[in-house]
């Protein structure tokens, strides 16, 4: 009886704790809903530019693993209506493969909720097209007043994505695609 | 004992906290992010048909905002011409007209084609826009009017039986249309078009001065690029013209950039509404087939600022 009582209050006592670190994983997470994505191909007679500002992203500082989301279809911009219809129609396939992603995890080890500005390597799948691409990626990452401020800039290949370049327009659009990501993460 | 139980309490309490972990899961906090955002935003269906025009008929799309749609239309004599005639090389019939895109759901448009040197002109507004998200909406309607005007009085008199000149009256003629599709999935899109063609002066008194007809029309994509079309249009029992059949139409497209090329082989010669759909006097039985092609150009007049 006596001893029961002792456990029970010891089970208590972990059952606390560990509720303390579930509370205190939760303030390791980090979101956005609106982050900015801008793509540039820049060929020899055109340059085509889509932007959108519908990224959504969670990061989790204790577990060191993010996962980002774009639905392909939020993308604006291009030098023609008939051009925004045709990338996706014929490129990026929205109606089959409408989100684009990227899911793996942090290399560094550095502390995100300590303010700065540091280089961080992001490792892992890169899902575009239904294809996917191990990547890692270098990011810029500024923490200030509990928010991560984060930048990349990389390039995708259409060829790695199965996205073929129809001959006409060849000198229209480059199969080197480059991506450039900004978003402001806020503590969930 | 203290011991054993005193693991087995901190066992059950890494497994509780490792269900809380997996509650706040990133991906599943995503997914519900995304759905979200889905919910929260409408997604209207695009590229139901490839163009404007299917064949010789309108399409239920209209001409996005700032855009002028440049268009050549040709069609050909009737392939049991025979080789004196090339199969019908010989003789061509022409349109040239433009759509232009004033909002995204309302475009004007004209044209001159050589059959009858007659003008044309229409608004077309696209009533209902197929989409989904917030609003689901699972077809599109597209209002078509339109105004057709021959100019060659020789053959608006031969026309009507009439020796005096004809007044601009008898030299015009209306249509209207409901241009009522839906896009299923990414390769078959559907039309149907039930429509009037209005005739302020007819040849004789037993012939209705408004003509109604129903229409029907598909796209099958065979490539990314290219497909396969078809349009009909089913002439109501007693508003048909005597003489004339119903207009039968196949064709296949080519999309390329900012052109489309549209190859087809037709019973009817004309290009208008009333041209095609009420006075189609060849057959295809009789092999009173025509070759024809449309080519559509593209030229962002406005570019928008924001699209919707």
């Amino acid at each position: 009886m006596h001893y029961r009582h002792k456990i029970s209050i010891t089970t208590l006592l972990v059952f606390l704790i560990t509720g303390l670190t579930v509370v205190g994983q939760n303030n390791a997470i980090f979101q956005t809903t609106n982050g900015l994505v801008t793509f540039r191909s820049e060929a020899p007679m055109e340059l085509i530019k889509g932007t959108s500002n519908q990224l959504v992203g969670f990061l989790d500082n204790n577990k060191r693993v993010f996962t980002f989301k774009i639905n392909v279809r939020t993308f604006e911009g291009f030098n023609s209506p008939l051009q925004r219809i045709h990338f996706h129609e014929n490129y990026v396939e929205a109606e089959k493969y409408p989100e684009a992603y990227f899911k793996g995890k942090l290399i560094e080890d550095q502390d995100l909720t300590q303010d700065g500005i540091y280089e961080i390597r992001a490792k892992g799948v890169f899902t575009l097209h239904g294809l996917s691409n191990e990547r890692i990626l270098k990011t810029e990452v500024t923490v200030k007043n509990k928010k991560l401020y984060i930048k990349a800039k990389f390039t995708i290949l259409l060829s790695d994505y199965n996205i073929p370049i129809p001959r006409v327009v060849y000198e229209k659009l480059t199969d080197e695609i480059k991506v450039e990501v900004n978003a402001i993460l806020q503590p969930r | 004992m203290i011991n054993k139980k005193f693991i087995v309490s901190i066992l059950t309490a890494l497994l509780v906290g490792h269900t809380y972990a997996q509650n706040v899961d990133l991906d599943s906090l995503l997914d519900a992010e995304m759905k979200n955002k889905t919910k929260s935003a409408t997604q209207r269906t695009e590229a139901t048909f490839t163009t404007s025009r299917l064949i010789n008929s309108h399409t239920l799309e209209t001409t996005q905002a700032g855009v002028l749609d440049f268009k050549v239309s040709h069609r050909f004599g009737t392939l049991n011409q025979g080789f004196y005639n090339i199969f019908g090389f010989d003789y061509a019939s022409m349109l040239i007209g433009a759509d232009y895109g004033i909002t995204n759901r309302l475009t004007v448009g004209g044209g001159r084609s050589t059959f009858e040197k007659q003008y044309n002109g229409f608004l077309k507004y696209r009533l209902l826009w197929q989409s989904s998200g917030k609003t689901n909406v699972p077809l599109s309607v597209t209002l078509l009017a339109g105004v057709m005007y021959a100019t060659d009085t020789a053959a608006v008199k031969r026309n009507l039986g009439i020796t005096v000149k004809p007044r601009a009256s008898d030299k015009t003629s209306y249509v209207y249309q409901a241009l009522i599709g839906r896009k299923f999935g990414n390769g078959f899109s559907l039309q149907v078009m039930p429509t009037m063609v209005h005739y302020n002066t007819v040849a004789t008194s037993n012939i209705p001065n408004d003509l109604y007809s129903i229409g029907a029309g598909v796209r099958i994509k065979i490539t990314k690029m290219t497909s396969l079309t078809a349009e009909y249009y089913y002439q109501l029992p007693d508003s048909k013209m005597p003489g004339t059949y119903n207009s039968l139409s196949v064709g296949y497209e080519i999309e390329t950039g900012g052109h489309v090329f549209q190859f087809q082989l037709s019973n009817s010669t004309g290009m208008t509404e009333r041209t095609f759909i009420n006075e189609t006097t060849n057959s295809w039985g009789d092999g009173g087939i025509h070759f024809g092609f449309n080519i559509a150009r593209v030229f962002t007049i406005v570019k928008p600022k924001t699209t919707p």
